[in-house]
């Protein structure tokens, strides 16, 4: 019995420690988090699988009057996003490792460059508003659709990071590790769709 | 308490363990419980109370078509009335009752684990539930029903063809309820990955378990895609976009690829639950292991992956190229084949142990004559031109009224009786019990057999009614009797369940002798399941009677007692080696107001209030958020 943990017992940085080096398996909020990621892989999975199925329909994709989208931009942002799982997998290991202060200035740091991500898409996404609209055909639906609903789950994201980093000057619980291990987990996964929304949105032209 | 309680010190751990566990009395306990067995039970009644809602409308639609040309319903409310019977038995019936109830109840209690991995999420699936129920039937009580069918086609569900509200309260209460889904499934997942007592490796998991795995992942898998089908419709209807829409470059068939990718595994998400109810039943009442086990975990884990793979053969006759359809042909046959491992393995445990056929066998024995009859009807519809020629008939209803009425629903009420004296700690009347098996069984034959020649005659589904000169009366008549028969065998159910609680004699811990760790413990089982986490050296953990002696024993040295908090064990995901002790979170009201507050965003977007929706969405992340600021490891 000595040697297992009660790791919901954890409360301070070196017994979070403890517990980390000693588990075995990973933990279950972990499970839960890549569980509900997959279930959201099938959401973008099945959203990506309509655009394409009605560009396969369509005989001008983007329909005459649209400009197809312009490259550059987006994958230089997507970029920046992507390289945000590099802080957020370094703080899910400060935190195991029971830091609390490099947790939080690393997470902190991933989330000024997701919510400087955030803000350029906005601007975007209202540019592209106001020059096509998703009501006027089914491309534009598609478009719209697909950009929306990757940014939603940046802004839940963005969320998480904020409500983890709320939590991080009580020091850490083992509670709040697999917390932070679960959004980093959460961020590994929007950004891997990120890649996959981005070259759905730039297809017609690449 | 099933384990002895021998000594003083073993008196104290159990006492101590009764005070950390016990949730507060009264409503209030209830409307804040995290406790697995009260939200099962929950979910038990909620899902029947769904149920009784379905029974009426199916007895309309019934009595409607009793006879030729009749006027019980107008074709207006027989429209909202058969829609509402279909969503109703599958999304707040079928999936909460078997998942939900079942699941919830049972599952932990037989991994020999105290609580679902995530008890207060489990909470807050219960209360989703509960909310998105009411909220589609709030559109039947304000006469806005959805009247498209259960699968909902565009362009029929488009707002050009269906103008009001009702095809709204479908698409955001779908969206709702889907949640709920998706939130049990994970729950199940990873409580079957984590909280499985210490030696229960994979291999030796009962195979109930192996069913609601894999139900689970159909459930994550297939999910998201009607929720984006759902969604976008919502988009088409509400904003004006053009998914649906083929005048502005969208695709009606886009709805029907999306609806069956998930509807198909959806069926197998209705009956493998069932799967798992035989595999415990059939061992306990013919007093032996079951035939084939690894084959059988096998094949339900396999019947779920192929069941993506084989959606097409819902849309054989809407005029897509022959090679796909084709393909999909072959992957339809396939899949006959785990079902059919499943099948044999059931039969020859029967014919090779020495069955007992008490009630719960009876409902067994009757699951399977029906999952026979339904499955080789299946088949059929794997055949192209049959299929063709057949589709939108009555065959269909029958069809699929044997899987998900026979198949699906029959071990459920079989397990109603099996576990029956488990969860109250009473028998019920075995003639009764017996009698409401043998009415409900004949009710159910002649009911949707008659189906099948109706459609070969070309009787299609969903008409109102039919001309008297077709000659289909007679038929229609012995289908609406039955119905009837089956109401009658149903409430035979209840009425001997219901004396069963009031006067039974009392059930003892294991009047079966099954051979789960459910039996393991109390009738009903206390707050914690377990005074100590059973010790578990194969799948048929209560037939290794030295493990439970060796409980005992334990309990006297308090050895994996886990009296010091509300605690369970959590271990490695394959071979089970026990890894950490958790804390797990208690009665919370977190999950109601999360729930209520959902359901304020759903109820707002619905009237058009998106301001006042993205308020509840706030209010729902406050939730969330105060949800997780109350960690486990505090102490009560």
């Amino acid at each position: 019995m000595s040697e297992v943990t009660r790791s919901m017992r954890a409360t301070t940085g070196p017994a979070v420690a403890r517990v980390a080096r000693r588990r075995v398996a990973l933990p279950s909020g972990w499970w839960g988090m890549a569980l509900f990621v997959a279930t959201e892989a099938g959401i973008f999975g099945s959203l990506i699988a309509a655009y394409f199925y009605l560009s396969f329909q369509a005989t001008r994709w983007p329909p005459p009057g649209i400009d197809p989208p312009s490259i550059a931009l987006p994958l230089a942002l997507t970029a920046a996003l992507v390289a945000t799982s590099v802080p957020m997998f370094l703080a899910a290991r400060a935190a195991r490792a029971g830091r609390a202060g490099l947790t939080g200035g690393l997470i902190g740091g991933a989330l000024l460059v997701q919510g400087a991500y955030i803000a350029v898409q906005a601007v975007l996404y209202a540019d592209d508003l106001r020059s096509f609209s998703p009501r006027d055909s089914a491309y534009g639906s598609a478009y719209f659709t697909l950009l929306g609903a990757h940014h939603a789950h940046v802004v839940v994201g963005i969320l998480l990071g904020l409500a983890v980093l709320a939590r991080l000057p009580g020091g850490l619980t083992n509670y709040r590790v697999i917390g932070v291990r679960a959004v980093a987990l959460y961020w590994a996964f929007v950004n891997l769709a990120a890649i996959f929304v981005v070259l759905t949105e730039l297809s017609p032209s690449l | 308490m099933a384990t002895a309680v021998a000594t003083p010190e073993a008196r104290a751990r159990v006492d101590r363990l009764e005070r950390i566990w016990t949730e507060r009395p009264g409503l209030v306990g209830w409307l804040t419980t995290t406790d697995h067995k009260r939200i099962g039970l929950m979910y038990l009644f909620a899902a029947s109370a769904f149920f009784l809602a379905g029974g009426i409308e199916a007895l309309l639609v019934r009595t409607q078509l009793a006879a030729p040309e009749q006027g019980v319903l107008s074709p207006q409310a027989y429209n909202q009335v058969f829609t509402m019977h279909g969503i109703t038995m599958v999304f707040l019936f079928v999936i909460p009752i078997s998942t939900g109830a079942f699941g919830n109840y049972l599952l932990p209690l037989m991994i020999g684990a105290r609580d679902m991995a995530f008890p207060r999420l489990n909470a807050l699936s219960f209360w989703i539930f509960v909310a998105s129920g009411v909220f589609i039937y709030a559109g039947l009580a304000v006469g806005q029903a959805p009247d498209a069918g259960w699968f909902d086609y565009v362009p029929l569900a488009s707002k050009q063809f269906s103008p009001g509200m009702g095809i709204d309260f479908y698409a955001l209460g779908l969206i709702f309820v889907t949640i709920s889904t998706t939130a049990g499934a994970v729950n199940f997942i990873v409580t079957i990955f984590k909280l499985r007592a210490p030696g229960m490796s994979l291999n030796r998991m009962p195979l109930f378990c192996y069913a609601f795995l894999a139900v689970s992942g159909a459930i994550v898998f297939a999910l998201p895609a009607l929720t984006v089908a759902l969604v976008l419709l919502e988009l088409d209807r509400q904003l004006g976009f053009h998914f649906y829409d083929i005048a502005q470059g969208g695709d009606p068939l886009l709805w029907q690829h999306l609806f069956w990718i998930f509807g198909h595994p959806e069926v197998y998400i209705i009956i493998l639950p069932a799967f798992g109810i035989a595999t415990s039943i059939i061992p306990t009442f013919t007093r032996r292991r079951m035939v084939a086990f690894p084959l059988v975990a096998l094949a339900e884990i396999l019947v779920a992956f192929i069941g993506f793979g084989v959606w097409v053969h819902h849309m054989f006759a809407v005029g897509l190229p022959t090679i796909v359809t084709i393909y999909f042909a072959a992957a339809s046959l396939i899949i006959v084949i785990p079902s059919a491992i499943q099948l044999f393995a059931w039969m020859t445990t029967i014919v090779t142990g020495t069955p007992r056929f008490s009630t719960p066998l009876l409902w067994i024995v009757g699951f399977i004559v029906f999952f026979i009859i339904g499955g080789l009807t299946g088949i059929m519809f794997a055949a192209i031109p049959f299929d063709q020629q057949l589709t939108d008939s009555y065959f269909v209803v029958a069809h699929f009224h044997f899987v998900i009425f026979g198949a699906a629903v029959f071990p459920l009420l079989g397990g109603l009786y099996y576990w029956f004296p488990k969860v109250t700690g009473r028998m019920y009347d075995e003639r009764w019990g017996k009698a409401s098996f043998w009415v409900t069984f004949a009710g159910t034959l002649l009911t949707f057999f008659p189906m099948h020649v109706l459609g070969l005659l070309g009787m299609p589904r969903r008409d109102y009614t039919y001309h008297a000169g077709l000659g289909w009366g007679a038929l229609n008549l012995m289908e609406t009797i039955g119905s009837y028969v089956l109401t009658a065998g149903l409430l035979i159910v209840v009425a001997t369940l219901v004396a069963g609680l009031r006067r039974g004699r009392p059930a003892g811990d294991d009047p079966w002798g099954g051979d789960t760790l459910e039996w393991a413990t109390s009738s009903p089982p206390p707050a914690y399941n377990f005074a100590v986490i059973p010790k578990v050296s194969s799948a048929y953990a209560m037939w290794d009677r030295k493990d439970r002696e060796e409980d005992a024993r334990k309990l006297d040295r308090g050895e994996l007692v886990l009296d010091r908090g509300h605690e369970t064990p959590a271990s490695t995901v394959l071979d089970a080696e026990l890894d950490e002790i958790l804390a797990m979170p208690s009665s919370s009201w977190a999950p109601l107001l999360l729930a209520l507050a959902l359901a304020g965003v759903f109820a707002m977007l619905l009237l058009g209030h998106v301001v006042t929706a993205g308020a509840f969405g706030g209010l729902a992340a406050l939730v969330l958020f105060a949800w997780h600021t109350h960690e486990p490891q505090v102490a009560r």
